[in-house]
């Protein structure tokens, strides 16, 4: 699987508002010639016309940035890209510069309003490569009407092959007509969307196809992470119980991975054609929608190659935890924890936060550890309710024994250890959901 | 994660290749997994070890020739390879295990825009070292477990240069006779680089088993490998060679790296090379091996593929990965098949009594 490089235009300017109407104009024509819509295109311009002003307001103007706007197919990211020496970085916590109770506080926040003009957002730091912020807009497709695609007759012979354009819409058709919403990814009810994907290189899809172009099933997967990779299927359709297609179709899935820098396969929208026996269930987590139902979604997992074993670093309060899901997964690691010696800890946590609206989910990642640690998360939870995302998530890297003094904070404000992601960052990863409505 | 300036260095061929991370120490294995021995039955070493006159030359050798440089193109190794095959000596060149002499070649025929094609599901090494040099690698689909001749001849264009062949294939064990060597030789007519792989030659014992080397004079362009890894024992030591034809060798030696075989290695291979006792002795030891392991994956009732070499195949009802991991608490060492593109299977080294039975024992607790 390829990670090639996407077309991509690069403008460097300093953090000075003299240049807004450049980057204003700059994001705006390079979203419309990147295939966004008018509306699309404008609603980046403005999210990215809010960052700028934000940094220039934080900055200094004799501090550059660099926006690097990328075609990736199905969407346009605007990437801002800068080393600020000094930089308070508690500038980018989303909740540090309002009053979440004041509403009218919020309006100001520049970095809030520019995520809710797009499909995805996140602030990164990077080692060697400064601070990031992304912003993701989707293209426009059309929904699929209700009405799906004839039932595909039992396929005696098929070939297991890559698809064309028009048999992915089918694919993602048939699978939206024959699967419940839930356990199929939200892409799939935009079928061009899912062509798009393809064509990008970002995902791929292979398909059970028999000689008159009948589509008995298919999988799709992509990139989750530096050494994840996120199988969506196999989805069969109208072949029998026990039919080979799902085996034959997850083996050129991992075919295809199998001498990628891929360390796991990840599947987290499972069906009963899921071939269990290829995978470890890592546990569950509960995803409601904005009806306010909800649903338990197991995580399959398959590691990709042999496991050397590892050290990882926990927080006493997770350590029995942790033990017991590292016994019960039979994953070899050496548990370090850390420990609290009255150091002198920095006044102020930061965190990021990749915002999924579409699916209503934000997800925290710490960035910096500080003494105000619950604060600052109790701060980004008001924030969510009001934001209306209901469904929250922390990453925990288990390299970095910084992260694990998280830990009681996160206990405090009503997380739960959900699940072991092994290699899923640095090193593994634990996801903590917020435990309302969890059992 | 590297700098924006170092990265701009690197080829995008290299940037998007992940290096391969070999297997911790032993000890430190079995600290994590909390074992308190370990069979190593994951690379099809020989439990045997070296033939006795090689192990005489280890035992014997003398602590300040580490100061001394060795043969840098492995003469006295050469001139026996020769007398053995009835070759001349410039007809070998030997390698830091076979592993090495792989580049040679590769680096030897390539340049930009060619290709190699072998198999997908057969020894890795090919494919990586063609894909980090900035190759394509042409993987052609097993059939029926072996290499698909045809299939291969079907994929080759002008810009292909080497045709790699696993003889007997690494993991399936599946193999070419000489007839359908031969058939495929005349095919290519001389026009690419043929390498056939014979590093598990040894084990086979069966009469139309083609013996490569026998053919050089015949096929010009044919280059064989074979390696002191298995059968011999020497895999610590890192010795390995290939023979071809004296033009062909010639052109190889161009891009060979001297000096990069340890005096110890040529000189054990050397006392190795004529013990065919030793074969004998490791081959009966792997029919053994085998009969004790297929008797016991009929009890399990576990499918399995079984060819010619000192491993066998074995189809599990769970990701070969998490076996891998739950059998290592039992200190069994296996070799996942993912990364072979084998997914659920798991490839076991025949050795002795003792660890074959105590695989079986491991094997039916985790199932």
């Amino acid at each position: 699987m390829d990670k090639h490089k996407n077309p991509t235009v690069t403008l460097s300017v300093n953090n000075d508002t003299v240049f807004l109407p450049v980057i204003v104009s700059f994001i705006e024509k390079t979203a419309l010639a990147m295939g966004l819509s008018e509306s699309g295109a404008m609603s980046l311009t403005l999210a990215g016309e809010e960052i700028f002003s934000y940094l220039c307001r934080m900055a200094s103007p004799d501090d550059k940035v660099t926006i690097n706007c990328t075609r990736g197919g199905w969407y346009v990211k605007v990437e801002f890209s800068f080393f600020i020496k000094d930089f308070d970085l508690q500038a980018f916590n989303l909740t540090s510069t309002v009053c979440i109770e004041d509403d009218k506080s919020l309006e100001d926040m520049g970095l809030l309003i520019a995520s809710r003009f797009v499909d995805r957002f996140r602030y990164s730091e990077e080692k060697d490569e400064g601070i990031r912020l992304t912003l993701i807009k989707e293209k426009d497709y059309p929904v699929i009407g209700i009405e799906g695609p004839a039932l595909p007759p039992f396929l005696s012979e098929y070939s297991i092959r890559r698809a064309d354009p028009e048999e992915l819409k089918t694919f993602a058709l048939l699978a939206s007509s024959f699967y419940r919403e839930q356990v199929i990814p939200q892409f799939f009810n935009y079928p061009g969307k899912l062509v798009d994907m393809i064509a990008s290189g970002e995902y791929q899809c292979v398909l059970a196809v028999d000689r008159k172009g009948h589509v008995g099933g298919g999988i799709v997967w992509g990139w989750a992470g530096i050494k994840t990779v996120e199988c969506y299927g196999p989805y069969i359709f109208n072949q029998g119980e026990g039919s080979p297609i799902a085996e034959r179709l997850l083996d050129a899935c991992l075919g295809a991975i199998a001498k990628t820098p891929a360390l796991g396969l990840l599947n987290r929208l499972s069906t009963p054609d899921l071939p269990q026996t290829y995978f470890e269930k890592l546990g569950e987590l509960r995803i409601s929608d904005k009806e306010g139902s909800s649903t338990d979604l197991p995580a399959w997992f398959r590691q990709m190659q042999e496991d050397p074993g590892s050290t990882v670093w926990a927080h006493k309060d997770l350590e029995g935890w942790l033990r017991g899901e590292y016994q019960r997964l039979v994953f070899p690691r050496e548990i370090r924890t850390v420990t609290e010696a009255g150091e002198t800890r920095a006044p102020f946590s930061v965190l990021s936060v990749i915002f999924d609206r579409q699916e209503g989910m934000a997800t925290l990642q710490p960035v910096r550890y500080g003494s105000d640690a619950e604060e600052t998360l109790a701060n980004y939870l008001r924030l969510f309710e009001k934001e209306a995302l209901g469904n929250i998530f922390f990453e925990m890297d288990l390299m970095d024994a910084w992260q694990a003094c998280f830990t009681p904070a996160l206990l405090n404000l009503g997380f739960r250890p959900r699940m072991v992601l092994p290699y899923a960052g640095a090193g593994d990863q634990v996801i903590f959901q917020r435990s309302s409505g969890l059992p | 994660m590297i700098s924006a300036y170092i990265d701009r260095l690197v080829p995008a061929y290299v940037r998007h290749f992940e290096a391969y991370v070999p297997s911790k120490p032993d000890d430190e294995l079995m600290k994590l997994y909390g074992c308190a021995g370990l069979f190593r039955l994951n690379n099809n070493e020989n439990p045997l070890g070296p033939p006795p006159e090689a192990q005489k030359v280890i035992n014997r050798f003398p602590p300040p020739r580490a100061s001394i440089y060795p043969s840098g193109d492995a003469y006295h190794l050469r001139h026996k390879l020769a007398e053995r095959f009835g070759l001349e000596p410039d007809q070998f060149l030997v390698g830091n295990g076979a592993n090495e002499v792989i580049g040679f070649v590769i680096k030897a025929f390539c340049q930009e825009g060619d290709n190699i094609i072998t198999a997908d599901k057969t020894f890795a090494v090919y494919e990586w070292v063609a894909r980090f040099s900035g190759f394509e690698a042409r993987l052609v689909p097993l059939k029926d477990m072996g290499f698909d001749d045809e299939g291969m001849i079907g994929r080759i264009d002008e810009r292909t240069k080497i045709l790699f062949i696993c003889n007997p294939n690494n993991p399936t064990g599946a193999w070419w006779n000489k007839d359908r060597l031969r058939r495929f030789l005349d095919r290519i007519s001389g026009r690419r680089i043929v390498v056939v792989d014979e590093a598990y030659c040894e084990f086979v014992d069966k009469d139309d088993f083609p013996d490569g080397i026998s053919l050089i004079r015949e096929y010009p362009n044919l280059v064989i490998f074979r390696t002191f890894s298995k059968m011999y024992a020497l895999a610590g030591l890192r010795i390995g060679y290939l023979a071809g034809d004296k033009d062909t060798v010639d052109v190889i030696r161009r891009t060979c790296v001297v000096y990069s075989i340890n005096s110890l290695a040529q000189e054990a291979a050397l006392a190795a090379i004529d013990d065919r006792e030793h074969i004998l002795r490791t081959r009966t030891m792997v029919r053994e091996g085998k009969e004790i392991v297929l008797a016991g994956l009929e009890r399990l009732g576990l499918p399995y593929v079984n060819g010619e070499g000192n491993f066998i195949m074995i189809k599990l009802p769970m990701s070969d990965s998490l076996a891998y991991r739950k059998l290592m608490k039992y200190g069994i060492m296996v070799r996942t098949m993912t990364g072979f593109r084998f997914p659920n299977y798991i490839r076991l080294t025949i050795s002795g009594r003792e660890p074959m039975e105590a695989f079986i024992e491991a094997l039916a607790k985790i199932l």
